[in-house]
């Protein structure tokens, strides 16, 4: 299932898409790879390429699979309990269940916080 | 009220709902916490893929991360579906730039594990029939699997199959594309 989607989009021109060669920015790529340890030294030029491919197939990975839990939960709005189910089912998305379930504690945090304040 | 969001650190939003929007039936509603949640995702994948390639760049005691490297650390942590995908997204990519086709064409064996497009077409799950049994192997991506895409993607003359069945790599020594690569040393 995820092969398909990935070759459909590779046989269609992925490539040149009607936004430039590239639908992601690649600096803004760049950036992200150098902020994500300290000790990233130097990226080759391609890489932030392969990135701009990699992100939408996750991006698309992950948005078919919150889709399914909102068609579970018979609604037409993917929400974000929705991304937050498909994380917690699919093993490889293990790396995002702190920032699924972050977000809501945060909030709940700066919530109790603010009411402190006051 | 909450804290500014600094939108230099992930994609633009505009972005990751168009690529959403592919994937969605046109009915679907995208509630705006989604938008965001599914942009801090990406950010965090690829913070998560380069930590990965980049302690295997310090293991190797090399200082550049390399697509390759991003490729191996993809399949380390489960993301082998991508691999293929990606290294024909690179090998069109290459020759969308307009490398001649006499620096392209040499005599090395064809990539071992990805198959031509001509052969995608014709199956159903090219991937499972391509990928070897076990790929635990930490260097599956490495050394062995015959290329190189930060010097290039090499395979034998159009519409020679050549040695496709070849499990042993061949990775040059020389450096076809210096024209080509990026401020490898200053990015």
């Amino acid at each position: 299932m995820r092969q398909a989607g990935a070759y459909s989009n590779l046989l269609c021109g992925g490539i040149s898409g009607r936004t430039g060669p590239h639908s992601l920015p690649l600096a803004r790529i760049k950036k992200i790879m150098k902020n994500s340890s300290e000790d990233v030294k130097m990226i080759s030029g391609v890489a932030p390429i392969v990135f701009s491919k990699a992100c939408e197939l996750f991006i698309e990975e992950l948005t078919r699979r919150s889709w399914i839990m909102a068609i579970d939960g018979k609604r037409r709005t993917l929400n974000k309990e929705d991304i937050a189910s498909a994380v917690i089912a699919t093993d490889i998305f293990d790396f995002l269940i702190t920032l699924v379930s972050n977000s809501d504690a945060t909030d709940a945090n700066n919530t109790v916080i603010q009411m402190e304040t006051i | 009220m909450a804290g500014v969001r600094e939108q230099d650190q992930y994609m633009p939003i505009a972005n990751v709902i168009r690529i959403m929007r592919r994937i969605l039936p046109s009915h679907a509603k995208i509630s705006d916490d989604a938008k965001e949640t599914i942009q801090e995702c990406v950010s965090e994948y690829i913070s998560f893929i380069t930590s990965e390639a980049n302690e295997r760049c310090q293991k190797e005691q090399r200082k550049t991360v390399t697509a390759e490297d991003l490729l191996w650390a993809m399949g380390k942590l489960g993301f082998d579906d991508y691999v293929n995908p990606l290294a024909f997204y690179l090998q069109r990519y290459r020759e969308s730039e307009g490398e001649p086709a006499s620096v392209r064409r040499t005599s090395s064996r064809a990539l071992p594990h990805a198959l031509p497009l001509s052969m995608l077409q014709q199956q159903q799950h090219p991937f499972s029939s391509a990928m070897p049994a076990s790929n635990n192997d930490n260097n599956f991506y490495g050394v062995g699997y015959g290329f190189d895409f930060d010097q290039g993607f090499y395979r034998d003359g159009v519409g020679d199959g050549g040695d496709a069945s070849s499990s042993a790599a061949f990775v040059p020594s020389f450096d076809h594309f210096p024209h080509l690569k990026r401020d490898n040393n200053n990015m």
